[in-house]
């Protein structure tokens, strides 16, 4: 901030200017992105080309089948949805200063849950039904991510470890249960029972899986935004995650709004998993998920922890996971490139000396938490 | 005598499964001692049991694949520190980068090399050697459960009192606890943080090369995706149960150890499905890390952050 007074005469010309390169500088973020991801892609090709691939036909192709006409779209909307459920789950908690890595475990739990009401409430309508194991999902989801969140909050449990344990334990514990209590005798893979007719979501076009979970995920954004933008507690999220101190010196019920946060973000990905269970399998298959909720840790750091990057972001990875599929039917390069992708642009994002908000934000972070250590 | 039998089939299968543990775990120790979480210690070890596997068919002897694997390890510890250390890239991120980069990697080169899907096992190549301690392994019982093992079980055995030695007993010992235990003060008495955390994360490196050989040649001679499933992350549970004291640690992976083969046991005698089995070691390390946080807030006489 300036104290000089721009002259008058230029004020108009001043005002001009200062626009146009508050406009540059603030879309240089994004370039940056955008360059980040040009980078990893760039990388790919050069991946494919060493081990004797046409890369240029599998991108083209990757192109035509992620964006190239009704059922191409519908197939990225549909790989994008739990996507944004998750990215945004990852996200909030980022906001807080809590570093969720948990998202997984949350989705597992928030699928069986799903699925459980579907499977035994086969006499409701569907309407209430659907309800019901969404409402359920998000419910077990949340619970699941309240445990790391109270355990950190509590007793300064290092959140990142415990949610990385709990996520095994998601995953082995849904695995139990299919295995065990819920056992489904005469499949080839442990899954529960399919849920009743009524609570399947239906597909809008035939040649595609894409269903209404969809739109869950793009009310989700529009709650997430307004959370972050309109509310107290968003406002205290943000607090929260840019400066401990002041959230402390202001009083804030710092256990409350942790344990709330991480209810909201375990409930996002009980949503993601809710999706996928009632969308597209019609039931709880075991190991379904295969890093959908570590995805989400990709999407949030590509969307720049802002809810329009994340969803921008999940539709981009959507789009990189449908095409994916088809290229590797294609052109026999096989689709874990997406995943090699994917890693090249985190580890971008993380070495990237453009990235200094990212860093700047947890050293201060940092910095306040030994501050606090040696007052203590 | 055969419950004693039992007991000694146990007792060694327990040693054959805290092996990669025990090597891992030693390498999240070195990467706690100098004050850094070392996330990436999955994907490390996953390399490890891709190249031994990969260049031990090449070679055609399982030793050739034992020792790329760690000079492979190594280097990706290396390159690890420089990420967060030269390039002061956020510990985490990278960490899990790191293992999306060597899990992606290795499923695809699996089928742009050898066309396979999940799993791949090279026809001519064979596991290391058991070897038989002289005269010790023709105890009855004991020899059985301790000395009939195949090398790199007592290659770990040795690992745990060398860290140790290094971290108590030696100048760069020294060294690396003092960059643990204060940056800054570190800085100031002129020891190089940068030149020590190199070190740290290169030897981890290279420890978690070893672990991820014994994984695919050390029995076997195969290599699965993801084959590490989370034994990594066992590996840095253990150093945290244990407050980062070595044989403390070591313990904890025999306790895991332990428990991974009561749960091969199980299955085949218990009516309850061995998933619920394979999560109690996760859920035990939740438990005991919320034990030792409560305990150390008690002390301090407050709670939470």
């Amino acid at each position: 901030m300036t104290l000089e007074e721009p002259a008058t005469t230029d004020a108009a010309a001043n005002q001009w200017e200062a626009r146009g390169r508050s406009l540059l500088l603030r879309s240089w973020p994004v370039l940056r992105v955008l360059l980040t991801l040009l980078l990893a892609l760039l990388l790919g090709g050069i991946i494919m080309e060493i081990s004797g691939k046409d890369s240029i036909a599998a991108y083209r192709l990757l192109y035509r089948e992620a964006v190239g006409g009704q059922r191409q779209f519908a197939n990225t909307l549909l790989k994008a949805t739990p996507l944004i459920f998750t990215g945004l789950a990852t996200m909030v908690a980022f906001r807080a200063g809590i570093f969720n890595v948990g998202v997984e475990g949350s989705l597992y739990v928030g699928a069986f849950g799903a699925a459980w009401v579907g499977f035994t409430f086969t006499n409701l309508p569907a309407i209430p039904l659907i309800a019901l194991c969404f409402a359920f999902a998000a419910l077990v989801g949340g619970l699941w991510g309240v445990i790391p969140g109270y355990l950190k909050a509590r007793w300064a449990v290092d959140e990142i470890v415990t949610t990385i344990m709990l996520n095994y334990v998601a995953i082995f514990f849904t695995d139990y249960l299919v295995n065990g209590p819920f056992y489904l005798p005469g499949m080839a893979n442990a899954m529960s029972e399919r849920v009743a007719p009524q609570a399947e979501l239906p597909r809008f076009i035939r040649s595609s899986q894409w269903n209404p979970a969809f739109f869950l995920a793009i009310a989700a954004f529009i709650a997430v935004l307004f959370l972050m933008r309109r509310l107290t507690l968003g406002y205290e999220i943000r607090a929260l995650g840019s400066n401990l101190q002041f959230s402390r010196w202001s009083s804030m019920p710092i256990l409350r709004i942790i344990v709330l946060v991480m209810f909201i973000s375990g409930a996002l990905g009980g949503l993601a998993g809710g999706g996928q269970a009632l969308g597209v399998h019609y039931r709880f298959v075991s190991g379904f998920s295969r890093g959908l909720g570590y995805d989400g840790i990709v999407i949030a750091l590509v969307g720049r922890n802002h809810p329009v990057g994340v969803l921008l972001a999940a539709l981009f990875f959507g789009a990189l996971r449908s095409g994916s599929t088809v290229m590797e039917i294609f052109t026999d390069v096989p689709r874990d490139l997406v995943d090699v992708i994917q890693a090249l642009i985190i580890l971008f994002i993380a070495i990237d000396l453009s990235f200094t908000w990212w860093r700047r934000w947890r050293a201060r972070r940092q910095e306040s938490e030994t501050a606090e250590l040696q007052v203590a | 005598m055969e419950a004693l039998e039992l007991l000694t089939n146990l007792l060694a299968s327990t040693l054959r499964l805290a092996t990669p543990l025990l090597l891992t775990a030693m390498a999240c120790l070195l990467s706690y001692q100098v004050g850094l979480i070392n996330i990436a210690v999955e994907g490390l070890m996953l390399s490890g049991c891709f190249i031994a596997v990969v260049a031990g068919a090449q070679i055609g002897y399982a030793w050739g694949g034992v020792l790329l694997a760690c000079i492979v390890g190594a280097a990706m510890g290396a390159l690890f520190a420089l990420f967060v250390t030269t390039l002061r890239a956020d510990l985490i991120v990278t960490g899990l980068a790191m293992n999306f980069f060597v899990l992606g990697t290795t499923a695809y080169l699996l089928q742009i090399l050898f066309g396979v899907y999940g799993s791949y096992t090279p026809g001519d190549l064979k596991s290391l050697p058991i070897w038989r301690i002289p005269v010790l392994s023709e105890i009855p019982f004991l020899g059985k459960a301790f000395f009939q093992h195949p090398p790199l079980i007592y290659v770990s055995w040795l690992a745990i009192p060398l860290t140790a030695i290094l971290l108590y007993r030696t100048r760069a010992g020294l060294h690396i606890r003092a960059v643990g235990v204060n940056e800054e003060a570190a800085r100031t008495a002129g020891i190089s943080v940068t030149r020590i955390r190199y070190l740290a994360l290169t030897l981890g490196g290279l420890l978690c090369g070893l672990g991820g050989a014994h994984l695919a040649v050390g029995e076997l001679a195969l290599f699965r995706e993801n084959m590490t499933g989370g034994r990594g992350f066992i590996g840095l549970a253990a150093v945290y149960f244990a407050a980062g004291r070595p044989f403390l640690a070591a313990l904890a992976c025999l306790l895991f150890g332990f428990f991974e083969a009561l749960q091969f046991r199980l299955q085949t005698t218990v009516s309850i499905p061995y998933q619920f089995f394979q999560m109690l070691p996760y859920l035990m390390v939740v438990i005991m890390m919320v034990l030792i946080s409560v305990r150390e807030n008690l002390r301090r006489g407050r709670g939470g952050i």
